[in-house]
């Protein structure tokens, strides 16, 4: 089985809050020094096309839009068992929105193979906006499942775990497809084991341009949405103090209700 | 005197097929040790021929327990008096009447052999009310067949001598031999066979001689067999000991090794193997081991047991191939011969090492199984794998903290040395301090005792990585080199020379195991620089603390690098004398729970170690249980959380910084 993986490289979303830093410019994450790793779903869509390819053979590709650095993401996936992997890299792609990196990505995928599967986490851990995998199979023309699990090949076909809020719905999709994946315990990213590693080191990866996917430097925006980012901010949370008085518990108790009432709180 | 050839012929050949058993087994332990893995080079000879003086001749490490070390005292220096007796009768073989030439004759020797004959037996006594009446647990797992064997082959062998000795007093009409004024028990014995015929007396002679000389011929071929191999195996192995420091693991060579840890028997390094051999069972170890106190499945005796059996199974078949070039059949090590529990549950607290009488390291072994399952299988517990994760991602294995390193420093005042510049010390701060809430007001209190004391310090702030201690002990030795390899360079890019640290990890692991890959710096724990403030005289305390206190010795500040006394001069600087010690402190500390990386871990089988130790600090009775070491003092707030004990866990810092 031929699997892609969609990857993003992203900062690592385990920062504490006061540390997150938005550019009022661009409208974007300031990187700082700040750990960069593989966004948390994509990892799990990793360990997904992984475990297949143990079952089934074939060969796993990552592919990720993003800076030279995300070079170190496609690293790591090569380390954790992918077979080949692409950056697809120039400057204005960065800047590009979901339905403009979504038909990129799928520029790229139909120069560089014919997969039977296509795998993106069902949300990047830092914009959420779960739409690229939903893009891309439309961009491809392909059935596409969102929230997945868990895969089993049967007949030809992929039967897919979806999770809903009240348990799971058993999806059966025809191949090629896209499926989005969630986490769960099956699909916990693996270590890399310490030879693959090394070895990764060793392992070429496939640099492609704007150009190389035949796209003009001025037709980027064409393929964009008409979606634009108005602004971004930082919640602000507060949190106020407030000493209920009375002499006796009941008085306080009295008193809070009372207090409660007027904030509708209850 | 005419030479009896008959006797002389029949006890050479007997001693001919005995020590023909005994070689043919010593060669096939030999060959086993073989398949093991590093090559033999020893430095530092005179310090090892001392070593073999005062802990084989010496018993040192034997008698740090009173009761078995003077037992074996006795049968082991009873058995070196009585190799004289043994040399006697190989003479008296060829030449009756024969004795030693120059001592021979001598009533002291006599007297001291016979003392020792009276000595071992008073040993075989205590060992076998020490066995059969007391039956500590230690001796649980041990082979109990093996151990009655052995002290009944001992007993006869004292049983033969003293009679041969007696029986030849009696036989002695004229002339008595020169040795009689000092063999006063031989004598006093003698007096039994007084009424026996001479023939009778003469056939009683013979049979006490050969009985001698031939429990002690069977008890050769059996040496080989069981745990008595010590006798042999205890020379090479105190000989070969490690002499680089206690708390450093042994690197591996990732690039070169064929096996990244210990999968199969023969990937461990030979001087583990030989240690299996020189295991005597005496379950010190396991008698002391947190773990198994605590109820769970570890246990470093049978390391040592289960990995030599194990071998002794295996060996020839690994041997032959070897040679044949294939696969071969066998119980697998980790799965069948140690659970991957068993693995997991050690602290790497060195307690174990500290009982040790044959200085076996049992840390090295877990390691180097943990090694090949993390790093070759990627297989751990949940818990554990995500802490490496983390390490891996962001430098530091507490995914989900809520801070940045530099958060506790905040509004402090204190130099970055990226920013500032080197200072005269480096305050590394450790992952611990910087990450966790509880922990973090050690750095601060840490901070401001260095401020008062106008110490010149900086921090590496957003720089630090963890030092690599726990991704080592995890068995991750290739996380462990990136980590340790990138905080060297840093440390070197500022010509750090001097670091401080307030964490026993970092301690051990920037002062033992950075020089492996050269990385050299001073290091100095805080417990030490503190001591040294308050000697010299450059804090000034505000007022006593009028508290009684108690001290948890972290396993990585005492065990590992034997710094016991400046924490505990801090705290006698603060509250006076009322410093009460816990029954098992300093080398006997019980660990807190944490090292070895099982601070990452969840502990489910068996009573929480932390728990445990929480009660030992209860029964001091004492209201602040003093650490120096922020694991120690986060595990102990969970404990009086879990526990509600009505002490205090506080850190040394943080107690002298309430008293400025
Ligand atoms: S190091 Fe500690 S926990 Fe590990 S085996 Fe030894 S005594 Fe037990
Ligand atoms: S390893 Fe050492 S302490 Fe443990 S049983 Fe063997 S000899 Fe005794």
């Amino acid at each position: 089985m031929e699997i892609v993986v969609c990857l993003k490289q992203i900062v690592d979303p385990e920062i504490p809050a006061s540390e997150f830093r938005l550019d009022p410019v661009t409208k974007r994450q300031i990187r700082g020094s700040h750990a960069l790793v593989i966004s948390t779903y994509d990892e799990n869509a990793l360990e997904v096309a992984l475990q297949l390819k143990e079952k089934q053979g074939g060969k796993v590709t990552a592919v990720t839009i993003g800076e030279e650095q995300a070079t170190e993401a496609l690293r790591k996936a090569l380390a954790m068992g992918a077979d080949s992997a692409v950056l697809i890299s120039d400057p204005p792609l960065l800047e590009a929105d979901d339905l403009g990196k979504a038909r990129v990505l799928a520029r790229a995928i139909r120069k560089l193979t014919t997969p039977d599967l296509i795998l993106c986490g069902c949300e990047s851990a830092d914009w959420v906006s779960r739409i690229v995998g939903p893009f891309l199979a439309e961009e491809l023309g392909l059935p596409c499942v969102t929230f997945g699990t868990r895969i089993e090949p049967r007949d030809g076909k992929i039967v897919v775990r979806r999770i809903v809020e009240d348990g799971y719905h058993l999806v059966e999709a025809a191949l090629p497809a896209v499926v989005t994946i969630a986490s769960d315990e099956t699909n916990t990213p693996r270590l890399p084991k310490v030879r693959d590693i090394m070895a990764a080191v060793k392992k070429p990866i496939t640099l492609l341009r704007m150009a190389d996917l035949g796209i003009e430097p001025g037709s980027l925006k064409e393929m964009e949405g008409r979606i634009v980012l108005q602004d971004v901010a930082i919640p602000v949370r507060e949190a106020r103090c407030e000493f209920i008085e009375g002499d006796t518990p009941e008085e306080q108790a009295e008193r809070l209700v009372l207090r409660l009432k007027e904030l509708k709180v209850i | 005197m005419g030479i009896d050839w008959p006797r002389g012929i029949a006890v050479l050949v007997l001693t001919g097929v005995a020590t023909a058993i005994f070689l043919r087994e010593m060669a096939r332990i030999y060959r086993f040790l073989r398949l093991g893995q590093g090559s033999l080079r020893v430095d530092r000879v005179g310090k090892r021929l001392l070593d073999l003086i005062v802990y084989v001749l010496g018993h040192v490490k034997v008698l740090a327990w009173t009761y078995s070390g003077v037992l074996h005292l006795f049968i082991f220096w009873g058995f070196l008096v009585l190799l004289t007796t043994i040399l006697q009768q190989y003479g008296e073989a060829f030449v009756p009447g024969w004795s030693l030439p120059w001592i021979g004759n001598s009533p002291v020797l006599a007297g001291l052999q016979d003392l020792f004959i009276l000595l071992v037996l008073v040993g075989v006594g205590m060992a076998l009310y020490l066995r059969a009446v007391v039956r500590p647990p230690r001796f649980r797992s041990s082979n109990p067949l093996d151990a009655y064997l052995i002290l009944g082959l001992i007993t006869g062998i004292m049983v033969g001598l003293a009679g041969s000795r007696a029986t030849a007093i009696a036989l002695s009409k004229e002339a008595p031999p020169g040795w009689l004024a000092g063999a006063f028990l031989s004598r006093a014995l003698a007096v039994w066979f007084k009424g026996f015929s001479p023939s009778m007396l003469h056939l009683v002679h013979e049979l006490f001689w050969w009985l001698h000389l031939l429990i002690i011929l069977f008890f050769l071929t059996w040496i080989p067999e069981g745990k008595h191999l010590h006798l042999i195996t205890i020379f090479p192995n105190i000989f070969l000991r490690k002499l680089t420091p206690r708390g450093a693991l042994r690197p591996l060579d990732l690039e070169k090794a064929e096996s990244l840890g210990v999968g199969k028997v023969e990937q461990f390094h030979w001087k583990d193997l030989l240690d299996t051999f020189a295991c005597m069972e005496c379950g010190r170890c396991t008698a002391v081991c947190p773990a198994n106190a605590t109820g769970k499945e570890l246990d470093p005796r049978r390391l040592h047991t289960a990995i030599r059996h194990h071998l002794v199974e295996v060996g020839e078949r690994v041997i032959a191939a070897r040679e044949s070039g294939q696969a071969i059949d066998r119980p697998s090590l980790i799965g069948d011969v140690f659970s991957e529990d068993f693995l997991w549950q050690c602290v790497t607290c060195a307690a174990c090492i500290q009982e040790c009488p044959a200085f076996n390291e049992h840390i090295d072994k877990i390691v180097d199984m943990r090694r090949y399952l993390v790093m070759e299988e990627s297989r751990a517990p949940d818990t554990i794998l995500e802490a490496l994760r983390s390490l891996e991602a962001r430098g530091h294995p507490f995914k989900g903290a809520l801070a940045s390193r530099t958060d506790w420093a905040k509004g402090m005042g204190i130099k970055e040395v990226a920013r500032d510049g080197p200072a005269e010390w480096l305050f590394w701060v450790g992952c611990a301090a910087a990450f966790d809430e509880r922990a973090q007001k050690v750095a601060q209190a840490m901070a401001r005792i260095l401020q008062i004391a106008g110490v010149d310090f900086a921090i590496l702030g957003g720089e630090e990585r963890c030092t690599g201690d726990p991704a080592r002990r995890m068995g991750h030795e290739y996380l462990f080199q990136m980590l340790a390899q990138e905080n060297i360079a840093t440390l070197e890019r500022y010509g750090i020379t001097r670091i401080l640290t307030i964490c026993p990890h970092c301690y051990n692991t920037l002062k033992n195991e950075y020089p492996q890959f050269g990385g050299n710096f001073q290091v100095v724990h805080h417990s030490q620089f503190l001591a040294a403030l308050l000697r010299e005289g450059r804090l000034q305390l505000r007022q006593p603390l009028n508290l009684s206190l108690t001290f948890h010795d972290p396993c990585y500040l005492g065990r590992h690098n034997g710094e016991y006394e400046a924490p505990r001069q801090v705290l006698r600087a603060l509250g006076g004398n009322r410093v009460v010690e816990m029954e098992r402190c300093r080398e006997r500390a019980f660990c807190c729970g944490a090292g070895g990386g099982l601070f990452w871990a969840e502990e489910r089988v068996g009573k929480r170690i932390n728990h445990e130790r929480a009660e030992h600090a209860l029964e001091t009775g004492a209201e602040v249980v003093g650490t120096a070491c922020p694991y120690c003092l986060v595990m102990f707030e969970d404990a009086v959380k879990a526990k509600e004990a009505p002490f205090r866990p506080r850190d040394i810092a943080e107690l002298l910084a309430d008293a400025l």
